[in-house]
């Protein structure tokens, strides 16, 4: 490719860069606008007072609360779902048994389901197990439900991994734990950094499970809060988007600071190992 | 070799957690929701069972079958666009100055929620003063149309938000699947004169296509139960012009208090979904795996 | 060695969690859905659940706060723990705890079509018991009875809408028309208006019910104030040439321009926002956007200056008067199967009556109880619409309140074709006519 070829991909790779971050500095300048200002002007147009006071009245109340149950929620959920789902793939795609080509399709069929009409039946489980209104609900919800994408994304990966490594490992006298988390495992990192990523951002937004099954004040997630400004007859959303901006923080940094030291990280401590 | 991975202790161990979450959590609401659809049910009162006359119904319902229709229009759109993914992953995970901080800007809109992004694009397309309005009145556009009130156009006006959310997520895989090529397959066809199209196409492309394919999988199964911004930006309306099987299935269950048919519709949907993959699945079937 | 020791804890914590959440759930039964706090040792809890959110109905929270502290020290031993959810969320939710049989003790509620299916399944407890004349009384007109469901009373009103159009007084002079009384001088403003670049009227259709409250105008106006309700129950037909009449005026108004350009694609918020930012000059909304346009902080003085209301213009040669208006009420319900459910009966009625004696002052609410309002000092917008309200010959329901779910479904879709031209107005009372009838 020539010099300007690769100014002109140069200039389209900035477009599209521009239109991508375009929607967080719009919402942050949403978070420093009134209703007035939000649904009058143009949303090009800089908040003429910044609304400052927009973040204390998100911070207002138990968003502190909230924000610790959508941590430590979401970390938990993830931790299970990737791992249950490294170690299903693992047997699926490395390991030989008859079903597993059966059992592969099942999983897939978990990815179809629609939500909405899921509701009520999970209602009813857990209120029969007397897990409404318990964390733990949640917890196995995210957990469950992330489990089909999480494997369909780690699928491709696990194909694609050298036979001869394991078949190394074997003949070391290697057991299948010690396979599985000191060699397969590492050598996903990539993959899995990948799928933790998205579970992340699918169990940080959800509200429709945390709004059936918690009734407490004090298990609620962040979701909740933004839901807080939208009234019967009025909704505050200068409010709303301070508290979605105080709610994306947390998932940018790790996103742009962790994410390749978490990939570093695992990857050395994996050789080293 | 074959005994120690085919030791059924081992994968009844590494299988049964992830199948038995399934199992209750999918599973049974699965089987329940096929159940209701056999009933007449409010959803509050008692139910009365009716057998398949729900389903019957539905085969019938043309509202469904242009619901339908909308759902597999944004399946095909949201393939087509994985082209247009893959061809960005491919530049940001080639050695260009910058990748590595393009891709994290590029993955931006994904990591904001169905509700920000919903209001973001209600502001886009704000027929008086939205963004995309005022740039055409600008450009001498006389009278833009109003995107998301247009029978004619809402579809495809509310499909750019979607496939636009989405670009994140499969950018994000894409370019896992990439990095993970060894370095050394490229360093090789470098040294031996390929150019950077030869080695995307010859090697690159072959060597994730089993990405791909689980892509175009999660893309349409993704796409024929979307609901998200659809329901938040126009609820299937005007006159049910961006209506999708489950903003559908949605109002006759929860707005109509029709649950019994609304589970039906659930139901079928699923079945669709079901027939779909398997057919995608025949279709990029291939005998030989490629292996690094 | 590291990363081994590291896996194999996590997976050993992983497995004492799923023990935990699959047997730990047998014992701990003291969380069951009764309540939030289990440590409040034997008092009586009420579960109340609403939708008055902390955020941005402010003050209506403040007040329903009060209320319960003051039921609570009135009523040692009886704890309420509240609920708040979103409006979307809180039909949501309700309809999931309804099909689980899990219904909070005391909850929302709205009459017609939507309490209906909850009635007669037996969901909701019948107030009469309580109801003795003195407390019957002291409801407005009409108000009660929209709660009734064959001959039983299933929720107590709280509040009472009723619907005008909003204008904007500096536009109306700038432009230099009067406010209209009658179709036709409506339709001439909104030419007038339009020839001088200014949109007449902001209506988010995209939320369906919006536009529906503007052909229930019309159709009172023209076919009177019973033809509706005749369809809905059957005791007439749906299509009348009055009804059919008032699709067409519909029609003819949305072809002039008189609605803001993408009405179907706009939300009510955006719709109201609009004519607050002086973007067009009239707003048909109800009684609950008087605080928003008369004491809300954030909303500019010059817009709460400008804005005016006017009843709904009469049409030449219609049955319907203009001291008719549509509205709504909302109230709340006890559940049928609450364990509580004495208890839950006397919240119920100590929370519409405190309601009622301060959420017009305090929060712009005007409440569903007879009230004197001379002694209050109040904005004139608020005092002239309840003078209104005061003097309404008629209330008409809003039409997802009138008819039952499905109907209601196939009315806003109807209303959304008619606004865009997809359907005639013989279609559009062909489709309700047959919704209406398959419905019986």
């Amino acid at each position: 490719m020539g010099r300007l070829g690769y100014s002109i991909l140069y200039v389209f790779l900035a477009i599209v860069a521009v239109i991508q971050v375009f929607p967080l500095v719009w919402l942050f300048m949403f978070s420093l606008k009134d209703n007035s200002e939000i649904f009058g002007l143009s949303p090009f147009a800089l908040p003429t007072d910044p609304k400052w006071e927009n973040y204390v009245k998100a911070w207002q109340g138990d968003i502190g609360l909230y924000f610790f149950n959508s941590i430590w929620i979401t970390v938990l959920a993830i931790i299970l779902t990737v791992i249950l789902a490294s170690m299903a793939t693992f047997a699926i795609t490395r390991m030989q048994w008859k079903l597993s080509g059966f059992v592969l399709i099942l999983f897939m069929v978990g990815l179809m389901i629609p939500v909405q009409s899921a509701l009520i039946p999970l209602f009813s489980m857990f209120l029969g197990v007397n897990l409404i209104d318990n964390p733990l609900s949640i917890v196995i919800t995210y957990t469950t439900y992330n489990l089909p994408i999480t494997m369909m994304i780690l699928l491709g990966f696990y194909y694609t991994l050298p036979r001869e490594i394991e078949e190394a490992a074997v003949i070391d006298g290697c057991s299948i734990n010690r396979l599985f988390f000191q060699i397969i495992l590492p050598m996903t990192t990539p993959v899995m950094s990948t799928t933790v990523i998205i579970n992340m951002i699918y169990n940080w937004n959800e509200f429709i499970f945390v709004n059936t099954f918690i009734n407490s004040n004090k298990f609620k997630t962040l979701t909740v809060g933004i839901q807080n400004f939208i009234g019967q007859y009025q909704t505050d959303w200068g409010p709303i988007g301070a508290t979605l901006i105080i709610s994306i923080v947390p998932v940018l940094i790790l996103f742009f600071f962790f994410s390749n030291k978490v990939v570093e990280g695992i990857s050395s401590s994996a050789v080293k190992g | 070799m074959k005994k120690v991975m085919s030791n059924k202790l081992m994968i009844a161990l590494y299988i049964l957690p992830a199948l038995l979450l399934i199992g209750v959590l999918i599973y049974v609401p699965l089987v329940l929701t096929g159940y209701y659809g056999l009933m007449k049910w409010d959803g509050i009162g008692d139910m009365t069972f009716i057998g398949l006359e729900n389903y019957m119904e539905a085969i019938k319902d043309e509202d469904f079958w242009s619901s339908a229709s909308h759902s597999f229009l944004l399946a095909v759109f949201s393939t087509l666009s994985l082209a247009i993914y893959l061809i960005i992953s491919l530049i940001l995970a080639s050695k260009i100055k910058g990748s590595d901080i393009l891709r994290k800007i590029y993955l931006i809109p994904m990591l904001l929620s169905s509700v920000a992004i919903a209001q973001l694009w209600i502001k886009v397309y704000n027929p008086i003063n939205g963004m995309l309005n005022s740039l055409l009145m600008t450009l001498g556009v006389d009278n833009p149309p109003a995107w998301l009130a247009e029978p004619d156009i809402v579809l495809y006006a509310i499909f750019i938000p979607i496939l636009w959310q989405y670009a994140g997520f499969y950018i994000l895989i894409y370019y896992a699947a990439l990095k993970n090529i060894p370095e050394t397959l490229i360093e090789a066809a470098r040294i031996d004169g390929a150019t950077a199209w030869q080695i995307a196409y010859k090697i690159k492309l072959p060597l994730i296509m089993g990405v791909v394919k689980v892509t175009i999988v999660l893309a349409i199964v993704g796409s024929l139960k979307y609901f998200d911004l659809i329901f938040v930006m126009t609820g299937g309306g005007p006159n049910g012009a961006s209506e999708v099987m489950a903003s559908y299935m949605y109002k006759l269950a929860f707005a109509s208090y029709d649950f019994g048919y609304g589970s039906a519709i659930g139901f079928l949907l699923l079945v669709i979904t079901l027939i779909v993959t398997v057919i995608i699945q025949k279709l990029t079937e291939s005998k030989d795996e490629l292996q690094y | 060695m590291n990363t081994k020791k590291a896996f194999s804890t996590i997976f050993v914590v992983l497995v004492a969690l799923f023990l935990l959440a699959g047997c730990g759930s047998n014992g701990d039964s003291a969380s069951k859905n009764d309540g939030a706090s289990s440590d409040s040792d034997d008092s009586t809890v009420i579960n109340f659940m609403h939708q008055w959110t902390e955020g941005s109905s402010a003050k209506q929270n403040k007040l329903v706060n009060d209320i319960i502290s003051a039921f609570e020290k009135e009523n040692p031993g009886v704890k309420v723990e509240q609920e708040v959810l979103s409006a979307e969320q809180y039909k949501d939710k309700l309809k999931v705890l309804a099909a689980s049989n899990e219904l909070p003790d005391v909850g929302q509620a709205w009459p017609g079509g939507w309490l209906k299916p909850y009635a007669e399944g037996n969901k909701f407890a019948s107030f009469d018991d309580i109801l003795d004349d003195e407390f019957r009384n002291k409801f407005a007109g009409g108000t009660l009875e929209s709660f009734e469901v064959e001959g039983k009373t299933y929720g107590l009103p709280e509040e009472i809408n009723i619907t005008g159009i909003f204008y904007n007084k500096a536009i109306f002079e700038e432009n230099g028309v009067e406010v209209p009384t009658t179709l036709a001088e409506l339709k001439n403003v909104a030419t007038v208006l339009k020839d001088n670049g200014v949109t007449p009227i902001a209506l988010g259709n995209k939320d369906r019910w919006t536009g529906s409250i503007w052909y229930m105008y019309l159709a009172d106006r023209i076919a009177g104030p019973d033809t509706i309700e005749n369809a809905v129950n059957r005791t007439g037909t749906f299509e009348d040439p009055g009804l059919i009449e008032a699709a067409a005026q519909i029609q003819e108004l949305v072809g002039q321009g008189a609605f803001i350009k993408g009405t179907n694609g706009m939300t009510n918020l955006e719709a109201e926002n609009m004519f607050m930012n002086g973007l067009t000059a009239m707003y048909l909304t109800a009684s609950w956007s008087l605080p928003n346009f008369t004491t809300n902080e954030d909303t500019p003085q010059e817009f709460k200056d400008n804005v005016g209301y006017f009843k709904f213009p009469t049409v030449e040669g219609g049955k319907g008067d203009i001291d008719s208006f549509v509205g709504g009420t909302a109230g709340v319900f006890v559940a049928e199967k609450s364990e509580v459910k004495e208890e839950a009966k006397q919240f119920a009625k100590f929370f519409v009556e405190k309601l009622a004696e301060s959420s017009l002052q305090d929060a712009g609410i005007i409440p569903a109880m007879k009230l004197d309002t001379e002694s209050l000092d109040l904005p004139p917008l608020v005092s002239q619409m309840l003078g209104d309200l005061a003097n309404a010959s008629d209330i008409t329901l809003f039409a997802d309140n009138i008819m039952t779910a499905q109907p209601a479904q196939v009315h806003l879709d109807m209303i959304q074709s008619l606004f865009g031209g997809n359907v005639t107005p013989e279609e559009f009372v062909e489709a309700h006519e047959e919704a209406l009838s398959n419905n019986e």
